[in-house]
């Protein structure tokens, strides 16, 4: 998108990239505020109010707070994984944001394998996990971080085999295809399964109630990132609100048409449903209790893998049968 | 390709790889090796995507970076005796010579094998996967079986592996 603008590579890359970073933190900011005046609402509260209209400001308050913090390491930490997982975890999450279609002509990268390259750097930030509750020495961070992965591998597997059906639909792994080919309806209504299975394993991938047991306060303080303090701390939330982000824009863009809608200009639709989606998740997190670690896991392995393959296959059949 | 060639963000992915794989091999605690392993095959994903596939790279990083390296730390972890032990010295001797073998071959391979000179043309990316697929569907279509089978028998072998350690 900046081609135009700037004929150099170096450029291109450096605008897009401080774009994206605005948007992540404006995006944090926005999110962290809807999170804490939904969940009032929901418990009958009113939530923030004091700081900006309707407390709008206050998430920026509490950002410079967390600038102003001191950075505490602990002694027996393993210094360069410590150092270093706050980078791995947050890495991923710029370039994931850069590969969607926003509008017709409004995207930073389109590749032919957009789509894999979605879930693989979404990979790379459990290693900063591990790293994180690692590096801290500390069991509660280690548990936490053991869980998280084991739970996104784990839920990894339903969530690509969801979007792979897609791909068959589409038949292409280009994300700017699967959202033309949708220009008329969107593939939810083909893929109603899928995209129920798609949404769960969304839910469990950015470690969210009732997924949440890698940072279930009652039992792990605060998990992974329980020894991070400042802005280290606010690093790994930012992390989190970003891939709110992204598991939705994924979701918009394989099951809801993407900027598809009729009347309002194609971004506003696209950020439209990708909010819509956030606050569904929100709702989730605010109406259902935390699942135990087990049950977790065997509703990953014993419902939800065989669902999604069941859905691979079903739609392949069809698809066989009745095209052409 | 001439070294003239090469694009300098060539040698930055070179250089990760390199220093990653230096980092697994020369780091003395065990957990440290295998994240340098991680930067290595990150690397190697770069390289993938500068000589235009982007798909080769977005795989490696899938399953190497993502899926390998999260199991290896896996692993470690959960030979707990090894967390935190450093590797002895006389270890590494043992290791070395199959290492430096592995090294002499592959070499011996690289440099016997005839290599057919670029087209000039940049393959489109949506028909290289296409052809990736027809191909290993037919043509390789044994070779690809034959690896599910090994794959399944292997997660067949981890859980009567991890089922007799529990009684």
């Amino acid at each position: 998108m900046f081609n135009q603008l700037f004929g150099n590579i170096w450029l291109v890359t450096l605008a897009s990239g401080a774009v994206i970073m605005g948007f992540l933190t404006v995006n944090a900011l926005f999110l962290v505020w809807l999170e804490r005046k939904l969940s009032a609402r929901f418990q009958r509260r009113l939530g923030p109010t004091e700081v900006g209209f309707a407390g709008t400001l206050q998430t920026l308050a509490d950002a410079v707070k967390l600038l102003g913090k001191q950075l505490i390491t602990p002694r027996n930490a393993d210094k360069p994984l410590y150092h270093l997982a706050p980078v791995i975890v947050f890495m991923p999450v710029v370039v994931g944001v850069s590969l969607f279609p926003i509008d017709r002509q409004l995207m930073f990268v389109d590749l032919n394998v957009g789509l894999v390259l979605v879930f693989a750097f979404a990979g790379i930030g459990f290693i900063g996990i591990f790293m994180a509750g690692w590096g801290s020495n500390n069991k509660y961070a280690l548990l936490g971080a053991m869980r998280a992965v084991a739970q996104n591998i784990a839920y990894e597997i339903p969530l690509i085999l969801s979007a792979l059906s897609v791909t068959l639909l589409a038949r292409s792994m280009k994300l700017s295809a699967i959202v033309e080919a949708q220009s008329t309806l969107p593939y939810l209504l083909f893929q109603p399964l899928g995209a129920a299975i798609y949404l769960i394993g969304a839910v469990a991938e950015t470690n969210r109630a009732p997924f949440d047991i890698p940072e279930a306060e009652s039992e792990l303080v605060a998990g992974f990132h329980s020894e991070y303090s400042g802005m280290r701390f606010a690093v790994f939330f930012l992390a989190e609100y970003s891939n709110m982000a992204i598991v939705s824009m994924v979701a918009t863009t394989l099951f809801l048409g993407g900027y598809h809608g009729p009347w309002l200009p194609g971004y506003v639709w696209f950020f439209i449903k990708v909010y819509g989606l956030i606050s569904l998740m929100m709702w989730f997190r605010w109406t259902f209790p935390r699942l135990r670690f087990d049950q977790l896991m065997s509703f990953a392995w014993t419902v939800l893998v065989p669902l999604s393959l069941a859905n691979l296959m079903g739609t392949a059949v069809v698809l066989k049968v009745f095209r052409r | 390709m001439n070294p003239a060639e090469v694009h300098p963000t060539a040698f930055i992915f070179v250089g990760l790889t390199i220093g990653g794989a230096l980092l697994s091999v020369l780091l003395r605690n065990i957990l440290h090796a295998v994240f340098g392993l991680g930067i290595a095959l990150a690397g190697i994903a770069g390289l993938f995507l500068y000589l235009d596939s982007a798909f080769l790279a977005a795989m490696q990083v899938l399953i190497y970076v993502g899926g390998i390296s999260v199991a290896m730390v896996f692993a470690v972890m959960m030979a707990h005796t090894l967390g935190r032990r450093e590797l002895l010295v006389g270890r590494r001797l043992l290791a070395a010579i199959p290492a430096l073998g592995l090294t002499f071959t592959l070499a011996l391979v690289v440099l016997s094998s005839r290599f057919v000179g670029s087209t000039g043309v940049r393959p489109d990316e949506a028909t290289v996967l296409r052809s990736i697929g027809k191909q290993l569907l037919t043509e390789f279509n044994v070779a690809f079986e034959a690896l599910s089978v090994v794959l399944l028998l292997a997660i067949i072998g981890a859980i009567v592996v991890a089922k007799e350690r529990k009684h």
